[in-house]
């Protein structure tokens, strides 16, 4: 198990290096630089190399890297260029701010799609099988951004029951935190239930036909011991593996959703970082969504086992 | 299976309102999608205006025709780009495998390593803000899962009888991954080119809609989406009809996704 | 029904406010992004300089009327050949910590900004790059201060003066610690630097020791400048939507709001809205190097095809009026000859395009969708009022920082551009005009007008540059480089509760600001 994990980890850091050597790359395609935005239309070429200097953007491409890559295994990840801010402490203060969000939602979907899924799969073809599964279709048809939209439209603007955007943090004052995490967690529930609940039912209904369902219902075992014991325990894994995904790849597209919201979470600061320039941010995102990426998926390959005998078995 | 016919009925009807919608949006549109009329500002729908009209007085029907064939078009050029390259990728890497295999696959985790945005952004900035910029951008982006599959396939296919009776009948390398494995891709991968459809869709617009993607005058569902956020107290129609469009496509995506899983591939059923 | 739920909400509660009974409320006032630091002039934009100037002041600031005026100087006197400045400073000015302020003081600051090392925004103006420069700087007694120039200057009390160069603040020297890095402002301002949350808010107490300039009220920056509240809080609320439901809700009594905004504003019951024009410039630029824009009737032929009328109405939602003048409306230099503008006429758009053999092609204008500025409805009204008149014109939309890139290298055919704020004249014009060779961004090179500036920027005679500007306004017209449109409106909501707030060229001004309980 130790040594899984390490041969992982190890196998990770090729991918991480090629992820900052390319982010790096790309950023600086991009035409327009943050010195010329932070002068905006009162750029003389003076100050323009002046300040260009200043933040060490006239040296050679690949000594800016050197520079930078040093100080991101030591643990530096540099300054933001428009806040001054120290990028890995503003990084990750914006990444609690999604994880909260996203585990929300994500934890809620999983109590709530999880069993509907299984008992979709284990009345199949019934009238509340078509139900569940018209149901999840429907949900992870409708595109989140649209899905926040609409709801803000009505508790918001029509009801008045939730404020309509914005964010508090849980230090600030609680309640009120609460009260404007409810509409974007509930978006992204929303959609993550059609997903998970699609997921759950075809896991199930894989194990349902496996021959050792038959025999334990044949020994005369309780049809609740038999889904609990059996069938659970096994369909869950994929379905552990996609919650695994989901969380990676929520990180990367939460960006709509704390748009919709204007919530101040790691989404919006990658995306604003990138109109701004400010390239130490966006190195800094970048990096910590590929290291959480790679994390996550170690964390649900290890914990694999425990939901899946056949893997430990073998 | 048992949802197969009308999952198939709805998911096809849908599409095809939504291909014809697309198609005559092309050629025509009530009226001129770019025409503002300072008068016919933010009117709702009813009257001369179906649907409505915009902050600039402009015919959101016709946007959404015109958006239609956008979105259409982007969507099917990048999932016939990320397709073509990712079966390249996957059957040629599942194919020779050894050093050059980890090294093309370790680019490709680094790839889905990468949100699509910034992937997205910085290609549109260098190849130009347009519709192809998008296209090479999406389709970059979704290469990787693409590979992944194929190279998934191609690997289990490998070991499979057929393929070794090919070898030892002295068939070249080449000749057996033209005649065996190829058309044995071809079910997974109609499964995942349809989901892939809808994933495209989504990004195209999800991308209008934080700014990153085709670039206004020019309607796309996404791009309506976005501006209509000013608006949302005001005319809350600008916001409902695009994203109303977005939902039903993406539905019968999703419901033709199914049929065609079921027929194709029994075993991949649900997932 | 519906505007009426949206006032209802408890968006109020969208701002952090930490009220105890005991204390009267603090005046609120919106920022939408964090100021860049406390160190007036070096590390700055607009927000920072907005809220540094009430701590903070220099020998000499602007009146409204886009005048240099004495401040902390009680006068000046410059010699018969322009080269020497000798200013007498105010007596019994004191610092944030007391000390009192003289004129090695006044020395200290100047020889800090100088200093290369404290990477003052301005220092390029001062230093001989950009022609002017300071060649001595002494203080021959405590209250009198003297510089020598290099060459005469019109523009060098209107530098020193300007916000971005944060007044060429004069600072005790215990602002810097001993190391030599900056630690925060004690200025002479009426307000003391208080408490800086990064990213939450800034606090500003008022200084009780403060000795206002002269005049009965406020006067730009110069003029009575009394602290009358308790305490002053900036909070940074980035979005805009938040920043409008919390003035409504009450939870700020300060904000700077939307022009799409202004109307809905303007119904609440418990809220003042004004909307004072300043001098940023909204317009269309042209590369006058472009194979086809390089012909002037066809940039006349698109000049005439706008109504600037209908256009500035869209993009300021009412709230602006059209300008052709690189003059800003309120300039003691805004006279009969700057209003005359171009006209809106069809048939002589048409004319011109015969003349200019015009046959179709494509003109594509740049625009962004940067939030607040018109760039993207005004470039969609003209390319609807280009294509009445014949004119094949396309929109290209690009992200902010890709226009600017554009602009910087001058790779366009025309886009809607808008300048930052220049009150005098010659500086208004040197913002676009200049060769082209050198500095790509310039889109002006008429070789006589840029004779014009520079001598505009000598002379110092209010008339003789009057005459220079209005000749400078005719050519302009009849080049047509650039299409000035109108002049940015600043549109601010504040809480009846509070007296005396006016907000000048966009920056909060807190002096001579009361709260009622």
């Amino acid at each position: 198990m130790l040594r899984f994990a390490v041969t992982r980890i190890l196998m990770a850091v090729p991918t991480l290096l090629i992820v900052a050597i390319a982010v790096f790359a790309l950023i600086r395609l991009v035409p327009g630089d943050p010195a010329s935005l932070m002068l905006g239309d009162l750029a003389d070429a003076t100050s323009l190399a002046s300040l260009r200097h200043n933040l060490g953007l006239d040296r050679p491409l690949p000594v800016q890297f050197a520079i930078w890559f040093q100080n991101a295994l030591s643990g530096d990840l540099g300054r933001s260029i428009t806040s001054d801010q120290a990028v890995l402490p503003l990084v990750i203060e914006r990444f609690w701010v999604s994880a909260k969000v996203v585990m929300a939602a994500v934890i809620f979907a999983s109590l709530v799609a999880v069993p509907a899924g299984m008992i979709a799969a284990w009345r199949q073809n019934s009238a509340l099988d078509v139900a569940l599964v018209a149901v999840s279709t429907l949900l992870l048809s409708v595109p989140t951004f649209w899905l926040g939209l609409l709801l803000l439209l009505f508790f918001g603007l029509k009801l008045g029951w939730l404020p309509v955007v914005g964010y508090v943090s849980f230090s600030d004052d609680p309640w009120r935190a609460l009260l404007y995490l409810i509409m974007p967690v509930m978006t992204l529930f929303l959609h993550e239930i059609g997903v998970l609940m699609r997921m759950a039912r075809a896991s199930a209904l894989e194990v349902l036909r496996l021959d050792y369902i038959t025999h334990a219902r044949a020994k005369g075992l309780s049809e609740s011991v038999v889904l609990w014991r059996h069938a659970f325990k096994n369909a869950f894994a994929p379905t552990w593996t996609l919650i695994g995904l989901m969380l990676g790849n929520l990180l990367g597209g939460i960006a709509v959703v704390e748009t919709v919201f204007t919530i101040p979470g790691l989404g919006r600061l990658l995306v604003d970082s990138i109109f701004a320039r400010d390239y130490p941010v966006i190195q800094g995102c970048m990096l910590f969504i590929a290291v959480i990426y790679v994390l996550v998926n170690l964390v649900v390959d290890l914990l694999y086992p425990m939901f899946d005998p056949r893997v430990t078995a073998e | 299976m048992s949802y197969s016919a009308p999952n198939a009925l709805i998911g096809g009807t849908t599409i095809g309102v939504v291909a014809v919608a697309a198609l005559i949006g092309a050629v025509w549109t009530p009226y001129d999608p770019l025409a503002i009329d300072f008068m016919a500002r933010l009117a709702p729908p009813g009257g001369a205006h179906w649907l409505g009209t915009d902050e600039f007085g402009r015919d959101v029907l016709s946007r959404l025709m015109a958006g239609a064939s956008t979105s259409a078009w982007i969507s099917l050029l990048t999932v016939i780009l990320a397709v073509g390259a990712g079966t390249a990728l996957g059957v040629f890497t599942g194919f020779v495998r050894g050093w050059v295999d980890r090294v093309l696959m370790t680019f490709n985790d680094a790839l889905l390593a990468f949100p699509g945005i910034l992937l997205a952004l910085g290609l549109l900035a260098v190849f130009g803000a347009n519709k192809y910029g998008i296209i090479f951008a999406l389709g970059i982006a979704y290469t990787p899962s693409v590979a992944r599959v194929v190279r998934g396939t191609v690997l289990s296919l490998r070991e499979r009888e057929f393929v070794e009776a090919s070898r030892v009948m002295g068939n070249s390398e080449i000749y057996t991954m033209w005649r065996h494995i190829l058309p044995n891709c071809i079910a997974p991968l109609t499964v995942l080119a349809t989901s892939l459809f809808g994933w495209v869709l989504l990004a195209e617009s999800a991308l209008s809609f934080l700014g990153l993607g085709v670039p206004p005058p020019a309607p796309t569902w996404g791009n309506m989406l976005a501006a209509s956020r000013a608006f949302i107290a005001q005319a809350a129609w600008l916001g409902i009809f695009p994203g109303l469009c977005i939902s039903l496509t993406l539905l019968g995506i999703n419901l033709l996704g199914d049929a065609v899983r079921d027929r194709l591939d029994p075993r991949m059923r649900g997932v | 029904m519906t505007r009426r739920l949206l006032f209802a909400l408890p968006c109020a509660l969208a701002v952090l406010i930490a009220v105890s009974p005991a204390i009267a409320k603090p005046l609120t006032v919106a920022l939408n992004a964090d100021i860049r630091s406390s160190n007036p002039g070096v590390n700055r934009d607009d927000n920072t300089d907005g809220v540094i100037l009430n701590v903070v002041e220099g020998l000499v600031a602007y009146g409204e009327d886009a005048r240099v005026k004495p401040l902390l100087a009680k006068s000046y006197e410059v010699s018969d050949d322009g080269l020497t400045y000798t200013f007498s400073l105010r007596e019994g000015v004191k610092f944030h910590n007391g000390a009192e302020m003289t004129a090695a003081d006044v020395l200290w600051s100047w020889n800090r900004y100088m200093d290369p090392k404290t990477e003052w925004r301005c220092l390029p103006e001062f230093d001989g790059r950009n022609r002017l420069k300071v060649v001595s700087a002494e203080a021959p007694d405590a209250h009198t201060f003297v510089m020598k120039l290099n060459e005469p200057s019109a523009l060098f009390l209107a530098t020193m003066a300007r916000t971005d160069c944060a007044m060429t603040a004069i600072l005790h020297k215990d602002s810097v610690k001993a190391d030599g890095s900056w630690d925060k402002p004690i200025g002479t301002g009426p307000f003391i630097f208080g408490e800086w949350k990064r990213g939450e808010y800034v606090t500003l107490n008022p200084f009780h020791d403060y000795q206002s300039p002269p005049g009965e009220k406020p006067d730009g920056y110069v003029g009575s400048k009394r602290p009358l509240i308790d305490e002053a809080k900036f909070l940074i609320v980035p979005d805009a939507a938040t920043v409008k439901a919390a003035v409504v809700g009450g939870s700020l009594d300060v904000a700077q709001v939307a022009d799409s905004d202004v109307a809905e504003l303007r119904q609440s019951p418990a809220l003042d809205i004004s909307t004072p024009q300043v001098a940023t410039k909204h317009t269309f630029l042209f590369q006058t190097r472009d194979p086809l824009l390089s012909n002037v009737k066809l940039r006349q032929a698109i000049a005439a095809a706008l109504d600037m009328k209908q256009i500035v109405a869209a993009a300021s939602n009412g709230l602006g009026t059209v300008n052709n003048s690189a003059v800003p409306p309120t300039s003691a230099y805004f006279d009969e000859v700057q209003r005359q503008g171009y006209s809106h006429d069809l048939q002589r758009a048409k004319a011109l395009l015969a003349e200019a053999g015009y046959k179709g092609e494509e003109i594509t204008i740049l625009a962004n969708q940067r939030v607040a500025m018109p760039s993207y409805p005004a470039a969609v009204m003209a390319q609807a009022m280009m294509q009445a008149a014949g004119i094949n014109a396309r929109i290209e939309v690009l992200e902010w920082a890709t226009q600017l890139d554009r602009y910087q290298t001058g790779r366009y055919q025309m886009q809607s551009f808008s300048y930052s704020s220049r009150l005098d004249p010659a500086l208004s014009y040197e913002q676009f005009s200049g060769p082209k060779d050198e500095q790509p961004r310039k889109v002006w090179e008429n070789p006589k007008a840029l004779d014009l500036i520079d001598q505009a920027y000598v002379i110092s005679n209010e008339e003789k540059r009057g005459k220079i500007f209005d000749a400078l306004h005719r050519m302009m017209i009849e080049d047509t480089p650039l299409i000035i449109l109108y002049n940015g409106v600043d549109s601010v909501a504040y809480s009846k509760r509070v007296q005396g707030y006016s907000t000048w060229e966009g920056k909060p001004r807190l002096w001579e600001v009361s709260v009622a309980d």
